[in-house]
């Protein structure tokens, strides 16, 4: 009598077995894998380019304003529970504030516990600086506005926000337009580019869109 | 002493069904993987029944849409106590990208109470396995409390 497949039963009878025997064996994530969420506040500045990205409505940022000038506390929620872990919201990052890790034991019994919460505290801007620094942008685009050749490009500030360079600027408003705070005024006609400082939260998106290389932080 | 037998069984054994609330198919195809033999579930005692009248475990995948929602509530009514809903993945817990649609009706936990959560888009198989576990500790209270 002939017995077919005998080798290949005896053969997978003593072979390992193929299942990943997963409570018992823990078992990893493959490498940058999107799991959890780990939020960096103490990187943070607070420019909203990740809840304007975020595809899931996952972001929720809080601002509370605090007593006595001590500046806005900035409370910025993930909720796990709406999250797509596309990392778009890492990607735009500029500080790199936002991190997915490897951890995806995401089990909850409370929609509570698929929250990730952090918040730092903006300080105000110093006011006697102010004038003095909000005269530099509104200079530059006199100087433009005038046709006048500026003789040298501008110096970066200390505060690292954007300055812009008229001679090299073709007022595109790609800058204004990528600005996640609205702190930039660009026209066209006049041929003037102005800063909101109070709004600027110096994250160096606008120098990133600039074509031309002309905004220095 | 026959009851407690059953109920001791029935605790080492929870049988699933699954609803697809008009979910993208990635949640589905991720618990399908936990039931076939690379994770096999069924060695932990969970097995996929046919009708929601055999199962203790519900898990519901998709955000809920509109033309789903009298069928999803008519599946869970019909799977008796004690049981377990658990979502699977971002999409019934929130919509998550389907939020806001003229279609969607969810999320889920507006119209019936949610056990478990497993968040992820999708969620890994292991994860999964956490969650059913944790849905079985679940039921496992509320078959004590029903004596």
């Amino acid at each position: 009598m002939d017995l077919p497949f005998v080798k290949e039963a005896l053969q997978q009878l003593f072979s390992k077995s193929s299942c990943a025997m997963y409570p018992v064996v823990p078992s990893e994530a493959a490498p940058n894998y999107r799991g959890r969420i780990v939020y960096h506040p103490d990187r943070c500045i607070g420019c909203g380019m990740c809840e304007r990205v975020c595809s899931g409505n996952a972001i929720t940022r809080m601002v509370e304003h605090l007593p006595e000038d001590q500046g806005d506390k900035i409370t910025l929620t993930f909720n796990l529970g709406s999250c797509t872990f596309c990392a778009t919201c890492a990607d735009f990052c500029t500080t790199h504030s936002i991190e997915f890790t490897g951890d995806y034991h995401m089990v909850a019994t409370k929609e509570e516990d698929l929250l990730v919460s952090g918040s730092f505290i903006k300080a105000p801007r110093k006011k006697p600086a102010a004038p003095a620094k909000a005269a530099a942008p509104e200079k530059a685009a006199e100087g433009c506005a005038a046709a006048e050749p500026a003789a040298e490009a501008p110096k970066p500030r200390e505060d690292g926000k954007p300055v812009n360079d008229p001679a090299k600027c073709v007022y595109c408003t790609l800058c204004a337009r990528k600005c996640p705070a609205g702190a930039l005024t660009v026209d066209r006609a006049a041929k003037t580019w102005t800063l909101d400082e109070d709004k600027c939260v110096a994250c160096g998106t606008c120098a990133e869109a600039c074509p031309k290389n002309c905004i220095i932080l | 002493m026959f009851k407690k037998l059953i109920q001791e069984s029935m605790g080492k054994s929870p049988w699933l069904f699954h609803i697809n609330a008009g979910s993208c198919n990635g949640c589905d195809i991720e618990l399908v993987s936990v039931l076939t033999p690379r994770y096999d579930a069924e060695r932990l005692g969970f097995k996929l029944a046919g009708s929601p009248r055999h199962a203790d475990i519900v898990v519901v995948t998709g955000p809920v849409t509109k033309q789903s929602l009298p069928r999803v509530l008519r599946a869970i009514s019909q799977v008796p106590e004690p049981r377990c809903i658990v979502t699977m993945g971002s999409c019934p817990q929130s919509g998550n990208v389907f939020r806001g649609s003229y279609s969607v009706a969810g999320p889920l936990s507006k119209y019936v109470h949610v056990d478990v959560d497993v968040a992820g888009c999708a969620p890994k198989p292991e994860a999964v396995i956490d969650g059913l576990a944790l849905a079985t500790q679940i039921l496992k209270e509320k078959r004590g409390q029903m004596k």
